[in-house]
């Protein structure tokens, strides 16, 4: 049962073949530069062996603490970074395969369209100097997606499917609220119709009310517009509510991947399980749960992670031989991933379903 | 309400209007509410309900153009054997010196964000050992010791060392920490705490929430926690109050509050969290968005998006009805006048 990973990928094949996006051990290096001579004197491994697949039409959610390398992953994904090594290979609309992390920048033009991203911050995202119809249409301009005449109608139609009123068009950002700024940042990541989404954190910002106005809008577009959803958030209730399959971060590498109802009950990761353990619970009856792992420490420093599983010196069931070595993600059944020499022998608690 | 023994703050009617020049904001539009000793008092509500003003007022802090322009903040103090004395903390002028001895000695408070709120220029020692001699007679050198055990006493490994660190050397939960070891230097009897974990991650936020919880225990210490999250307000709170644009809707304990809420706005609010134990499915959501505060609606400010609003809504703003004497509602669903003068035209 038991595989190693750079041959079989985490990530369910189903009936259409292939998957919309393969990540293959993905390597995110930055480089600390000391001294003025511009010294590399050792490297943040950001993500590190990063291997995953979003199958089309599915919400793939990332989580993990902060600094654990979420976001970093995202940003390769739509080549803000250039990853340091590892491959991206990504199913374009005619069937042919690409490797978006070594295509160049003038190649990478034509698929730029196809995976776009939604920021968490939806005041520092917009740019205050231009309005709406500028900010949602910049990206068909610049990359002449849309002849100018019908450019208008493009950004209403966006606007109208977003929940904006296309009137506001010329509106600038400062004028709308919260809730609006991140319409107004999904419409401008769907008016090029896109096949992938990232979406960074892109409820965090949000209060409680709008908060569910968003999701259930980003869960009609993507059955709408066919849309596929990586969702990057370190909240696991939202990352329950719509994502299909859940993969967990921790220190740049992926500790485990599966769907998110087997993650959450029966997760097999000892970090999943004190991070299930950790979320506050809506319901004042069940406060006083036993057994509630409270994780000692801090997430280790990525620029110089503890030897052997980096989990190992927070982890409760740590044993020899996690100081020593490290542990590859391997499949342990029904495309259920999981990073950790003991995931058969330990039971571990999920959250409890009420 | 109830006994009235271990009350430490009583807060009545308090009204804070921001004077600006598109207009008067009413921030805090009459709140009422008490703190006990020993008790946990959270305040929930959305961005722009006035959460955080009020908070700041009971410390004199609120920011110019906003202004307490009506309404009392009482502070109990405990003056030998069973006597109380009365303090009006409404009434102190904000600059003064009887408000000074009472930040950060009796009240004191954390932030949000603990790397805008503690200052870049000290070290975390300098800043803890800063407020103990303010309010306490003793030299540098017993200051710098309270402050090591303070340190060591919120779960900070090796004291001796990040006493002498600058905050941007500290990761956020270790900052947290250092923020409630100052805030706990000088024992005080009203922690304020304004969203303390929000910027914190969920296994932080864990440790945090412990650590404010084991405290309370140790000092009898009474907590206004201010937050958006109400998983965390089901962890920690007794009491809960949630607003709405400058009103407390509705105010009772805890388990009331999340069993059998009676303000349509709490109710939708509880509707609308996506839950880590439930499976997916389509959210309840509260239509429209929290008004801009210069266009405040007429009537009960919630009505343009409250469910069960009724023609009067618009019209008349409901008073605070107490349902029971740890129950009170702000909402004419339940006013009786409202009832029976429609009972009278619809006979």
């Amino acid at each position: 049962m038991t595989e190693q990973i750079p041959q079989s990928q985490p990530g369910s094949t189903d009936s259409n073949g292939k998957p919309l996006l393969e990540v293959h051990n993905l390597k995110m290096y930055f480089p600390i530069v000391k001294g003025v001579f511009g010294k590399v004197g050792g490297y943040v491994k950001a993500a590190d062996e990063v291997s995953f697949s979003i199958q089309s039409g599915e919400t793939l959610g990332l989580v993990g603490e902060s600094g654990c390398g979420k976001t970093t992953v995202g940003r390769c994904l739509v080549r803000a970074y250039k990853p340091t090594d590892g491959s991206i290979i990504y199913q374009t609309a005619d069937k042919t395969s690409v490797d978006l992390a070594k295509v160049n920048s003038q190649e990478l033009q034509i698929y730029r369209k196809d995976i776009r991203m939604i920021f968490q911050d939806p005041y520092s995202s917009l740019n205050p100097r231009m309005n709406v119809f500028e900010i949602i249409s910049e990206v068909l301009r610049v990359n002449n997606l849309c002849s100018p005449k019908d450019m208008e109608y493009q950004v209403a139609s966006v606007m109208k499917q977003c929940g904006l009123r296309p009137e506001y068009m010329r509106r600038y950002p400062h004028a709308f609220s919260g809730g609006e700024r991140q319409r107004i940042g999904i419409a401008r990541a769907l008016v090029t119709s896109p096949r992938l989404v990232v979406c960074d954190e892109a409820v965090s910002g949000l209060d409680v009310s709008v908060r569910a106005q968003i999701l259930n809008l980003m869960e009609d577009l993507r059955r709408d517009m066919d849309l596929t959803y990586l969702f990057i958030s370190h909240d696991l209730s939202v990352i329950r509510h719509i994502c299909d399959r859940v993969a967990v971060m921790y220190v740049g590498k992926l500790v485990e991947l599966a769907d998110a109802n087997t993650l959450y009950t029966n997760p097999l990761h000892p970090y999943t399980e004190s991070l299930m353990s950790a979320v506050p619970i809506p319901d004042p009856n069940v406060r006083d749960r036993k057994n509630r792992i409270r994780l000692e420490g801090e997430v280790a420093d990525p620029s110089n992670p503890p030897s052997g599983c980096y989990f190992h010196p927070r982890c409760r069931y740590a044993k020899d031989r996690c100081g020593t070595e490290t542990p590859i993600l391997r499949n342990l059944g029904n495309d259920h991933f999981v990073a950790c020499h003991f995931a058969e022998e330990l039971a571990l608690n999920g959250v409890q379903m009420l | 309400m109830a006994d009235n023994d271990n009350i430490l703050i009583q807060v009545k009617d308090l009204k804070i209007h921001f004077f600006t020049n598109e207009g008067t904001v009413r921030a805090v539009d009459g709140v009422t509410f008490d703190i006990r000793s020993g008790k946990t008092l959270c305040v929930v509500g959305e961005s722009g309900c006035g959460k955080s003003v009020t908070a700041r007022a009971l410390l004199q802090i609120v920011h110019r153009p906003g202004k307490i322009v009506d309404g009392d903040i009482i502070m109990y103090r405990k003056k030998g054997q069973n006597q109380i004395e009365e303090i009006h903390i409404s009434d102190m002028e904000p600059k003064g010196r009887a408000i000074r001895a009472v930040r950060g000695k009796e009240i004191s408070m954390i932030f949000q964000e603990p790397m805008t709120s503690l200052s870049p220029m000290y070290t975390v020692g300098n800043q803890i050992m800063e407020t103990i001699m303010l309010h306490t007679s003793v030299d540098k050198k017993q200051a710098r010791e309270r402050a090591l055990e303070m340190l060591g006493f919120v779960g900070i490994p090796r004291p001796e060392r990040i006493v002498d660190e600058y905050p941007f050397r500290l990761s956020g939960g270790m900052r947290q920490r250092a923020m409630i070891a100052m805030a706990l230097s000088c024992n005080p009897s009203l922690l304020i705490a304004d969203e303390p974990t929000t910027a914190l991650d969920v296994t932080t936020q864990a440790q945090i929430i412990d650590l404010m919880q084991g405290l309370q225990k140790d000092y009898d210490m009474g907590i206004l926690f201010i937050t958006h999250d109400l998983g965390v307000v089901a962890e920690i709170a007794d009491n809960v109050a949630v607003m709405y644009l400058g009103n407390v809707v509705e105010y009772s304990d805890i388990h009331t509050i999340f069993n059998d809420p009676q303000h349509p706005y709490t109710q939708s609010l509880l509707r609308s969290i996506p839950k880590v134990t439930a499976t997916r499915e389509k959210l309840e959501v509260i239509e429209g968005m929290v008004p801009s505060p210069f266009r405040r609606p007429s009537g009960c400010p919630f009505h343009p998006r409250c469910t069960k609003a009724m023609p009067v809504c618009s019209k008349i703003e409901p008073k605070t009805i107490s349902l029971n004497e740890n129950h009170q509602v702000h909402c004419l669903l339940f006013d009786d006048d409202v009832k029976n003068s429609m009972r009278g035209m619809a006979s």
